[in-house]
């Protein structure tokens, strides 16, 4: 089977559940009135992260057709921007997320949705591995001529077969990750995929008690607004 | 007496828990669950998810047919996994609930059945 064809199937799986929940959540309406709105609040979240990880994978479809423009990107204004829409999230979770920017250089080499989409992917990935209670980190800093974007997490360290396929460069295919059999690896499977696409470097780095994941974006040298 | 709700997507077993009604105890992975009834909290009913963080559920059902006081618990087994056409009686399974078809009827009805 294609690699490509292979891999929506396994999305095509991790999708179902996500929609099993909303639906079961319909089905709580008329039981919890009081509680209606906290209900309507998780329906929309839990819809939306759906509807994204599908509209990520229709990108990959039209990467091969070169569709996404290559500009400078204000960095912090988006991983502002993530975090900001998975911070509620990481809450409901009982997870926290801290941020820290020290870069001097603010724009990258990138396309802003592809980034969004790798730097989103990367922290629900974090927000999933982190230990209840503990928090992820989202780190920017300056890598010479690059921009190091960071996502650390503080739960079970990556499997092996997934440090090997990242210090490569990047996935090849999503990979199902044994201390968490219901994923599929499709989050890391998409940010590999646009990270390749803009050029960018991604890795892992293993840790006794977790894992980060970066991405490493050419610095633009076009001059900034925001300096 | 409580009824047991194991499943890792904490929304879902919240759901779950709700149809349930009272007396409903959740949680995200099966060493917590089997650690409470090593405290002596023995439920009436079991709704299982199968792929679980740590060990999974067919894991947990071989741990709770090695011991006396809960191999005959009661177990529904709630997945995406199609199991049907299997024989899981051997393993304390009472039943088996679709995730993305299952409706609270089909979970107050197992409620009411075994934990009643």
């Amino acid at each position: 089977m294609d690699v490509e064809v292979d891999g929506i199937l396994v999305a095509a799986h991790e999708l179902k559940a996500p929609l099993a929940v909303l639906r079961q959540l319909a089905f709580s309406f008329d039981e919890m009135d009081a509680r209606g709105e906290h209900i309507r609040s998780e329906m929309i979240n839990v819809s939306e992260r759906a509807i994204r990880q599908v509209n990520d994978l229709a990108k990959i479809r039209r990467l091969e057709d070169g569709l996404f423009e290559m500009e400078p990107v204000a960095v912090r204004a988006v991983c502002d921007d993530v975090s900001h829409e998975l911070k509620k999230l990481f809450n409901s979770n009982a997870r926290d997320l801290t941020i820290s920017y020290t870069n001097r250089s603010r724009l990258v080499v990138a396309n802003r949705e592809l980034l969004f989409s790798v730097v989103y992917n990367f922290l629900l990935n974090a927000m999933h591995y982190s230990n209840e209670g503990s928090s992820a980190s989202l780190t920017v800093k300056d890598k010479k001529d690059k921009v190091r974007i960071s996502i650390r997490d503080y739960g079970p360290a990556l499997p092996m077969e997934i440090w090997r396929e990242m210090r490569e460069g990047w996935i090849n295919k999503p990979v199902a990750m044994a201390m968490r059999s219901s994923s599929s690896g499709l989050g890391l499977y998409i940010a590999s995929k646009f990270s390749r696409y803009m050029h960018a470097e991604v890795g892992a780095i293993r840790h006794r008690d977790g894992t980060s994941f970066f991405v490493e974006l050419p610095v633009s040298r076009q001059a900034s607004l925001f300096l | 007496m409580s009824v047991f709700v194991i499943d890792d997507d904490k929304i879902m077993a919240g759901c779950i828990a709700r149809a349930v009604g009272e007396d409903v105890l959740i949680f995200s992975n099966a060493i917590e669950a089997m650690n409470k009834i090593g405290e002596g909290v023995v439920p009436e009913l079991i709704f299982l998810d199968v792929l679980l963080d740590g060990p999974d559920g067919f894991t947990f059902l071989n741990e709770l047919a090695s011991y006396t006081d809960t191999a005959r618990i009661p177990v529904v087994l709630v997945s995406s996994l199609d199991f049907s056409g299997q024989d899981l009686s051997s393993y304390g399974v009472v039943g088996m609930l679709d995730k993305s078809k299952m409706k609270p009827e089909d979970i107050k009805r197992y409620v009411k059945e075994y934990a009643g």
